[in-house]
């Protein structure tokens, strides 16, 4: 009893500890004043309320659910039928894929960054400054992602068999790819698509390098934004860490329904 | 004129042959095994019999018609699998719709067909399950039906009880045979179990490294072993090497003289045996009871054997130690290479 107890105490202990600068930004987002006193000074809704008739956040929010839908949209159209080739051709590669997907995280963003704004700045490709170089960047940042949790769902699939069988059944490669092993991939296609999206709409580095305010996302305006009220700027941090709440929430409620 | 006709079949992977130079014959409606180890190309055989591998050198023509470089899905050729193979994501009826859906069959027809290979396999009110809802047996009931539900010309069955338990296995190896007598389909099998082999087939035809070694009725191929890897694969043959021969019995022989088990009797008392039985002085070193069977191995001037003894009274079971004359029925005796 007495260890339940303390298991008890250390998981409070734990949960407590992650929630207290969320519940402290949520707190500061709320109130009117906070800065000469222990309690707050009086609770309003008014910084959210600015900051959602702020056109400029709008238009962040909406590039940076451009880039990352483009970006997780691409992903889904190479990766899916990537992994299957893998998986069902050369099983061999996956031990090389394995090494290529972990590549981005080799290099760190900025580093990176200053390779591809020399690369794309000008030349046949003059991507920087525009989206797309977010897309292709963000593309390698989903990869893994992606690429292990598609992994997974094969290798518990036992394509090989699925696919002859279905041969002998009559069915061509792409209907047999469409009927048999597409929706089997669902589960962990979209459990990676949230968690890559997540990551996505948080990523800072490469936005703020290689596009800037030229297209300015989530990440770049709240960088922008810092000279700003610290309510304000807790508003924008708690505007963005429901809207990925209730889209990991959406995500485990798809992957556990059957 | 066979049904199925495979001749001069091969295929390698790189500088590793997995079969060479097959030549195999299917009448219509019989039931063939092809047994052999794992690694014994009996697998890879059946994938190219079904298109799901290509052969590198050969032809298989199936009534008449040369199919070696059709397309599986033309062949009309109906899969088990020994992992089953079902779709997880369709119900027990859709997984076994799946064929007739390719074949545009009518709806009605189809609802027809599936309910009735359902009853076939008896699998009436698991139409709903998912696979992940059987049980091993029940899941390998519907990769049979889907197998039989379009109605192939060729069923062949890639060791589909190996992943089941013993009784499961034996049940449904008797509903496969009756299932297929009953269709009168013409069916491969592939296994590595000689029991399975020699209870279902018409004809076994046993293969190693790739070879088939031996054909022929499940009677001749258990009772007359041509090579001496057909009578240790096939049993607890008693496999004596020439030297032993020689000493045991006077024989002089080039090969190994296989004796079955059962064909060497224990004397009795007071009983006369006819002059085909040599008997033998020799001692039981120990026994093992395989249900209806004692299974005696004794020492004969330094040379052991097994003998199989129907086990009718738990009174006649002779002690470790005792000295007996065992006879070794000379007709039954076979000499192998």
């Amino acid at each position: 009893m007495r260890a339940d107890r303390y298991h008890h105490l250390v998981v409070t202990l734990l949960i407590l500890l992650l929630a207290l600068p969320i519940v402290a930004t949520l707190l500061y987002s709320l109130t009117q004043r906070w800065e000469a006193s222990i309690l707050p000074e009086g609770f309003t809704l008014a910084w959210y309320w600015q900051l959602w008739q702020d056109a400029r956040f709008l238009t962040a929010f909406g590039h940076s659910l451009l880039v990352c839908v483009g970006t997780l949209l691409l992903s889904t159209v190479i990766i899916i039928p990537a992994a299957f080739v893998v998986f069902y051709r050369f099983p061999w590669l996956d031990r090389w894929m394995n090494i290529i997907i972990l590549l981005p995280f080799a290099m760190p963003p900025v580093v990176a960054s200053v390779g591809l704004l020399q690369v794309f700045a000008g030349g046949p490709l003059p991507l920087v400054g525009t989206p797309w170089i977010l897309v292709g960047c963000y593309f390698t940042i989903a990869l893994p992602f992606m690429y292990r949790a598609l992994a997974n769902s094969l290798l518990a699939l036992n394509v090989r068999d699925l696919m002859d069988a279905a041969y002998l059944l009559g069915a061509s490669t792409p209907r047999a790819f469409l009927s048999v092993i597409l929706p089997n991939l669902r589960k962990g296609l979209m459990a990676s698509l949230f968690l890559s999206f997540s990551f996505l709409l948080g990523e800072f580095v490469f936005a703020n390098l290689l596009v800037g305010s030229r297209y300015e996302t989530l990440q770049v305006y709240l960088y922008n934004m810092h000279n700003a009220s610290g309510h304000f700027t807790s508003a924008v941090v708690m505007s963005y860490f429901l809207f990925t709440l209730v889209l990991t929430w959406f995500a485990t409620r798809l992957g556990r329904q059957d | 004129m066979y049904y199925v006709e495979i001749s001069g079949l091969s295929k390698r992977y790189g500088t590793t042959t997995v079969f060479e130079d097959i030549q195999l014959g299917l009448k219509k409606g019989e039931f063939v095994t092809l047994l052999g180890p794992s690694g014994c190309g009996k697998s890879t055989l059946l994938r190219c019999l079904a298109g799901l591998t290509e052969a590198d050198q050969g032809q298989i023509r199936v009534d008449g018609q040369d199919i070696t470089h059709l397309a599986p899905q033309k062949r009309g050729i109906g899969m088990v699998f020994q992992h089953y193979a079902l779709f997880p994501n369709m119900t027990v009826a859709e997984n076994i719709a799946f064929g007739l859906k390719m074949l545009k069959c009518p709806a009605e027809e189809m609802a027809r067909r599936v309910a009735e290979v359902i009853r076939q396999v008896e699998l009436s009110n698991k139409e709903h399950h998912y696979p992940h809802e059987l049980s091993g047996g029940q899941r390998q009931r519907v990769a049979l039906a889907r197998a039989l539900v379009v109605e192939p010309r060729i069923l062949l069955l890639d060791e589909p009880l190996s992943a089941l338990d013993a009784r499961i296995r034996r049940s449904l190896r008797e509903e496969i045979r009756d299932i297929q007598s009953r269709l009168g389909l013409t069916t491969v099998f592939v296994t590595h179990d000689q029991e399975e082999a020699l209870t279902l087939s018409d004809r076994i035809f046993v293969m190693n490294q790739g070879r088939i070694v031996q054909e022929g009725s499940a009677e001749t191929i258990y009772t007359q072993p041509a090579t001496e890897f057909v009578a240790r694969f096939m049993g607890s043959y008693n496999l004596l090497a020439p030297t032993e021969a020689k000493q045991l019995l006077g024989l002089d022989l080039k090969g190994h003289l296989a004796i079955r088990p059962e064909s060497i009797q224990l004397s009795e008392p007071g009983r006369s045996y006819p002059a085909h039985f040599a008997p033998v002085a020799a001692i039981i070193r120990q026994h093992q009871l395989l249900g209806n069977i004692i299974r005696y191995h004794v020492e004969a001037q330094g040379t052991t054997l097994l003998i199989d003894h129907l086990n009718r009274s738990a009174d006649d079971l002779l002690p470790t130690g005792t000295q007996i004359a065992v006879l070794i029925d000379r007709q039954q005796m076979r000499e192998v290479h």
